[in-house]
């Protein structure tokens, strides 16, 4: 289990890598963390002929808040991001459900970006993007363009990002101060992809819910924004009615593929299981003052 | 493509405080130039898929999993392996003496992994409970111990550290 | 005592007494060098001038080889040969075999006219090194053309038309019903049966090291030399000899460490194959390192895949009297070390329980998978999963609580040693004392009213007891007392030790057959020594023997190691302190009766002043030939082997199966389990294991074996399955699908010991390796089962997957 050979670029400056990435077309693969791309090239699924290691781009490591808004360069790593106070502060439910992600060995090298950028659907971060309707950054040699994370995602491990174009920052909107967050997920075992999982946040005002945001992971091609079992939380009591009424929505009309650990039907027993949860938690966080 | 006519790339690595420069294929990972290049056979490749943690090594300080990452992406880092641990070929780390100590190893295949993990979860954890370290070590996998022993092991490993701590 | 292969009579066991070190939890002398990262296991060894072996596996379950094509492999850079299963097949034979039909089934290292399963070898390129030898595979051009895949066992068995063999005439390798006493009669007499139909899925020990060989073959002398990691079995060598085709007394399979087996390692005849015959290619040295690709796929090790249908039968008061098996087991496309698994199961088919007639249907059948090899248990854990779930199905149907059930059909004390119907021995034990201390150790009681406190809040909480036996030391007789003409009959299984004391009185002891799995071995031989000799375990060295020149020996396998070793330790320092005693009285110019080893010495009787220390004596030994008594040499070692405690033979009929596996040890296992009905996830809640292997040498060496052999029966209860699809394609063939149990899956043990010693071992010590593996899937079941008693549920499958709980439940609701 050794990778098949390819050209190896290393550009040090992010002009450099968009040069590279363009002249290469969709010849080349970006390595930032490796953490997906490398097992996937040890097992010779992936044979790139074409390698561009972004690591050496350091401008782009950073993770900061700005103006109501939390920003991830693409070399920010998942453990610094998980440990960094603004992000515990304005979103919460990033942190939440990074502790989710794998172990924190490979959060150490795998990257927020890389994790967005490689849109798994059983993975927790894209789900992350799509709930807090954050803005993905790529470059390419036409300069810089913005995508909504509504319109990022196309399918299993593709994403809007064209041929050339190098994923620079994703933005994540700071949740409203009195907003309750919360993530859950079932997996067969600790630190695995989950067989379905939900993140939430909402305020309760006035008695009422109130901006709730709620998405899926792993029930479908890609993370799954729940905007029925949305319009049922907003403004309704917070009671188990519904709760239940919102499960009961959000995997209406699904049918993620079943494989060895689940076929459509558990998988989605368990999705309405985890929505349940991930609402639970965050109307717990959010009730009094939420935080 | 062949392997042979990629150009190979130099590279320079501080391993166990030595500083080595390598030439190296872009595609060799870690792992295999420790392993075949510094003859660091410590670390064990158990499923080269990154899952189970035997390859693990401390790379800047953090937790690293040599069998998925490139050799070229860890040029200029500062590695540990677990032949660098202990402070003298006299003398063990006291997290291995506490392994030895509680029977915290069987093959010896993961341990290497396990105790470079055990030293990061004891410098963010100085102080852990049994639950703590059983969700600190679930990132390696063992098959033979049951991980319980692996606990027990921390555990004292981490009496021995802050003992340590208090006498200096 | 008295040549015991031939006496019928068995003594009564003794408590050791006066022990010094065995019983002691000491720290284990291997730890050292694997902590500090210098434990070489084979795929750290390096040759100079060494080349790399990747082989070409089938993508297809089924298929006729139409051709190879090399060409362009050969061409690729720092390759040095590529060799095809047809040229192979002239340069080795099939490999040694202990099938029922060997020359129908040939078992070759690379497929020759088909493939049978995804994964076969049909080609191997040996290059520089691995990552080049990979590049050249991927250019290897291989024709196929695809056959039906036989993927459904029960299917195969009737199929005529569709063959993994086609010289075989018929997928099933094997077919036979055993049966011992008067089954029908006590069928009939029963007032109650109870009936069970289970499915033990597939799946496969996985340690983290593969299986390793480094092959070098030396034209000039024909001398072949294997560095492995597999075990040798010394006297078996001769066979794989033949298959490589080098002369019986120069194969030299060299041992060395792995980094775990739970039987995986034993017999990796196909990766010592493939690296021999690169050496012979290529007059170089050759590696074969199996990936874990190569291994789970190719590696010869995946566990029973058993479909049972069971029937109890027992009195109203819950009285079992006879019980019967109907098994069939998917061996995959070979079948190479027979229906072995099948004779372990038989060595304790009953259980711990008197039930005094017993009928076994065997059938097994052949498939386009991976053959089966050995993990942990050897197909007696399974058959204990079995009888516990038909005795939890008698306990509900005859709403009796399931450990009184099982302690009123218990074994008892005064019976031992006790044969059971199959013909096979339980030397000792005492299974209420178990079972009580074990209730102890649980807090049965306590746990019964807390379940009850959280049933009423909601919770699907359950409670499970299992008691299990462990077999250990098995006997040669199970590889052939399946055929009543067999090619050969032989009972030797034995464990060869030399022992040299040194000048000045240090010990070196050489072992062979990969003594180390991670269990201990060398531990357990220096303790066993320290005993003898009154050293500190610590004190000892060790050499691992190749095969060439190489003591009889079979290495770790059916818990059987330590007991082994101190029989062939007792052996050994018997005949060491023998000489000794001689020299010593020429020392202190006594008769060698008045003298008495004591505390690392000789001293005369009633004079314990008066004594030769044993250094001294082995310095005397070593240096001073004219002192020595005139018939004795300068040295001082000695080699002793142990042949098998207690072996008899089948009766010619085989309605009586002989001794072949009497070294009997008991566990309880008791869980606590939750249900969470929304996901089907399981939380084990408590966990209590009580074990008895007899006289304990290490105590803490023994609990991380309970441990680790309980996580990995919980692994098999909830998470581990080899899934095969409707094309034979393994789906679970990484560790992201194949799911080992992390420190969060495997719950903390509350561990307790008995000892009722073996009355036909040294020290009255029982095997105990296979420990925990052997009885927690049972406990894991019965548990689940309670936790969803109000749904009926009877956990029929392994792993009780949380789909599969779910689907269960959702039978009885209907949902």
């Amino acid at each position: 289990m050794k990778p098949s050979a390819f050209e190896y670029h290393r550009p040090e400056s992010i002009a450099e890598a968009v040069e590279v990435l363009g002249a290469l077309d969709d010849e080349g693969r970006i390595l930032a963390g490796g953490q997906s791309l490398v097992p996937l090239m040890n097992f010779r699924l992936a044979q790139p002929t074409h390698v561009v290691d972004i690591n050496g781009l350091g401008d782009l490591d950073y993770v900061r808040a700005e103006n109501g808004t939390v920003r991830v360069g693409a070399l920010a790593r998942q453990s610094t991001v998980e440990a960094e106070p603004a992000v515990a502060e304005r979103v919460p439910l990033l942190r939440e459900a990074l502790s989710f992600v794998a172990h924190p060995p490979i959060r150490h090298r795998g990257t927020v970006v890389g994790s967005v950028a490689h849109a798994d659907p059983a993975a927790e971060l894209p789900a992350i993007a799509r709930v807090l309707d954050a803005t993905v950054t790529v470059r390419g040699a036409g300069g810089d363009r913005e995508i909504a994370a509504g319109d990022f995602f196309l399918g299993p491990f593709e994403t809007a990002i064209e041929p050339g174009e190098l994923a620079v920052e994703v933005a994540f909107p700071a949740s409203a101060p009195d907003s309750g967050f919360g993530f859950a997920e079932f997996a067969r075992r600790h630190g695995d992809f989950a067989i379905a999982g939900a993140g939430a946040t909402l305020a309760l005002r006035d008695g009422v819910i109130a901006e709730p945001r709620l998405v899926l992971c792993g029930v479908g091609p890609v993370p799954v924004r729940a905007s029925a079992a949305e319009a049922i939380l907003d403004g309704a009591a917070a009671d188990a009615e519904t709760i239940d009424a919102a499960a009961v929505a959000a995997v209406d009309g699904l049918e993620p593929p079943g494989d060895m650990h689940g076929g459509t039907r558990y998988r989605l027993g368990v999705a309405r299981a985890e929505v349940r949860r991930a609402i639970a938690k965050a109307l717990d966080r959010a009730k009094g003052d939420g935080r | 493509m062949s392997g042979e006519t990629i150009a190979r790339r130099r590279i320079e690595l501080t391993v166990n405080g030595e500083r080595y420069e390598l030439e190296v294929e872009p595609r060799k990972l870690l792992a295999d130039v420790l392993r075949q290049d510094l003859g660091l056979t410590g670390l064990n490749l158990g499923c080269s898929h990154g899952v189970c943690g035997s390859c693990t090594v401390l790379l800047d300080g953090a937790t690293a999993r040599s069998c998925i990452m490139l050799a070229v992406q860890a040029d200029g880092a500062e590695i540990t392996t677990i032949e660098g641990i202990a402070p003298s070929n006299q003398e063990m780390h006291p997290i291995q003496e506490a392994f030895w100590e509680k029977q915290g190893l069987q093959c010896g295949y993961c341990t290497p992994g396990m105790v470079l993990r055990t030293v990061e979860l004891l410098r963010e954890n100085p102080d852990p409970t049994r639950e703590e370290v059983r969700e600190g070590i679930a990132s390696n996998l063992c098959r033979c111990t049951g991980y319980q022993f692996i606990v027990d092991s921390v555990i004292d490993a981490a009496a021995r550290l802050r003992e340590e701590g208090a006498a200096r | 005592m008295s040549n015991p292969r031939t006496n019928t009579e068995i003594p009564k066991a003794e408590r050791p007494t006066d022990l010094k070190w065995i019983g002691k939890s000491v720290k284990r002398v291997e730890d050292p060098k694997y902590l500090r990262g210098l434990g070489k296991y084979v795929a750290d060894l390096g040759f100079d001038g060494m080349l790399h072996a990747a082989v070409v596996r089938s993508p297809y379950a089924h298929a006729r080889i139409l051709g190879i094509d090399c060409s362009a492999a050969k061409e690729m850079p720092g390759v040095r040969a590529v060799v095809t299963g047809a040229e192979a097949a002239e340069i080795v034979d099939p490999l040694p075999d202990s099938g029922p039909a060997p020359d129908k089934h040939v078992l070759r290292v690379l497929a020759v006219d088909k493939v049978r399963y995804v994964g076969e070898g049909v080609a191997v390129v040996f290059a520089e090194n691995r990552y080049l030898a990979e590049d050249a595979r991927d250019m290897v051009m291989v024709e196929y053309e695809p056959l039906t895949p036989i993927v459904d066992p029960l299917a195969a068995l009737a199929d005529t038309g569709n063959l993994v063999h086609d010289d075989l005439g018929t997928n099933i390798a094997y077919e036979r019903t055993f049966t011992f006493g008067d089954v029908e009669g006590d069928f009939a007499a029963a007032d109650i049966v109870i009936k069970d139909k289970l499915h033990w899925h597939r799946c496969a020990a996985q340690p983290l090291d593969n299986s390793g060989a480094i092959a070098m073959y030396d034209a000039g002398s024909g001398e072949m030399t294997v560095h492995t990691n597999s075990i040798s079995i010394t006297s078996f060598a001769f066979l794989l000899a033949a298959t490589l085709k080098v002369g019986s007394n120069k194969l030299n399979l060299v041992p060395h460490p792995t980094g775990g087996s739970f039987g995986a390692r034993f017999s990796n005849w196909r990766t010592i194959a493939t690296a021999a015959l690169g050496a012979k290619v290529t007059g170089r040295p050759v590696k074969y390192s199996e990936d874990r690709l190569d291994h789970i796929l190719n590696g010869d090790q995946h566990s029973s895949d058993r479909y049972y249908e069971l029937e109890l039968a027992l009195s109203r008061d819950g009285i079992f009297k006879s019980y019967r098996t109907d098994v069939v087991d998917d061996y995959g496309a070979y079948i190479y070390l027979g229906v072995g698994t099948h004779g372990n199961a038989m060595a304790q088919v009953v259980g711990p329980y008197r039930i005094q007639s017993t009928e076994y249907r065997l059938r097994a059948v052949l498939t386009n998978k991976t053959q089966q090899g050995a993990y942990r248990g050897f197909g007696a854990e399974v058959a204990n999963w079995a009888i516990e779930r038909i005795v939890d199905k008698a306990a509900r149907e005859l709403d009796m609580d399931p450990a009184e059930l099982r302690r009123k059909n218990f074994i008892q004390p005064e019976q031992f040693p006790y044969h059971i119907p199959t013909g096979n021995l339980y030397d000792s034990g005492d299974y209420e004392r178990v079972l009580d201390h074990a209730l102890d150790e649980f807090d049965y009681t306590g746990m019964r009213a807390e379940q009850e406190k959280m049933r009423a809040a909601g919770r699907h909480v359950g409670i499970g007891i299992v008691s299990c036996q462990e077999r250990s030391v098995y006997s040669a007789t199970e590889f052939w007392f399946w055929f009543d003409e067999p090619a050969a009959e032989p009972t030797s299984t034995a464990e060869g030790v030399k022992l040299v004391v040194d000048p000045m009185g240090n010990l070196a002891i050489t072992l062979y057959s990969t003594p180390f799995w991670g269990n201990s071995s060398d531990t357990m031989a220096a303790m066993l020594l320290a005993e003898e000799f009154d050293v500190d375990p610590q004190s000892v060295s060790f050499e691992y023997g190749g095969t060439k020149g190489g003591l009889p020996a079979a290495g770790p396998g059916g818990s059987r190691l330590t007991v082994m070793y101190a029989g062939a330790i007792r052996g050994v320092a018997g005949k060491i302190k023998d000489k000794a005693r001689r020299i010593a009285a020429e020392m202190l110019e006594v008769d060698a009766d008045d003298l008495e080893w004591s505390d690392g010495g000789f001293q005369v009787v009633g004079a314990p002043s008066s004594r030769a220390e044993f250094p001294d004596i082995a310095m005397s030994a070593h240096l001073f030939a004219t002192k020595l008594p005139d018939d004795l040499q300068s040295g001082l070692e000695a080699t002793h082997v142990y042949d098998h405690p207690y072996t008899t033979m089948p009766s010619k009929d085989r309605s009586d199966l002989g001794v072949f596996y009497p070294c009997m040890g008991h566990a309880c296992h008791l869980a606590m389990v939750e249900v969470d009905l929304e996901t089907g996830g399981v939380e084990i809640l408590r966990y209590a294991a009580v074990h008895d292997a007899g006289t304990m040498v290490n105590p803490r060496s023994l609990e991380g074996q309970i441990i680790g052999g309980t996580a990995q029966g919980v692994a098999t209860a909830l998470l581990e399955e080899l899934v095969y699809d409707d094309q034979g394609l393994l789906l679970s063939s990484s560790f992201m699908d194949f799911l080992m149990p992390t420190a969060m899956e495997v719950p903390e043990l509350r561990i307790g010991h008995e000892e009722t010693p073996s009355p036909i071992t040294e020290y009255g010590i029982k095997g105990g390796g296979e420990a925990g593996r052997m009885m927690a899937p049972g406990a894991v079941s019965a548990a689940l089962d309670d936790a969803l008693r109000d749904y009926d549920v009877h956990v029929t499958d392994l792993p009780a997957t949380p789909e599969r709980i779910l689907d269960w439940v959702g039978e009885r609701t209907g949902s």
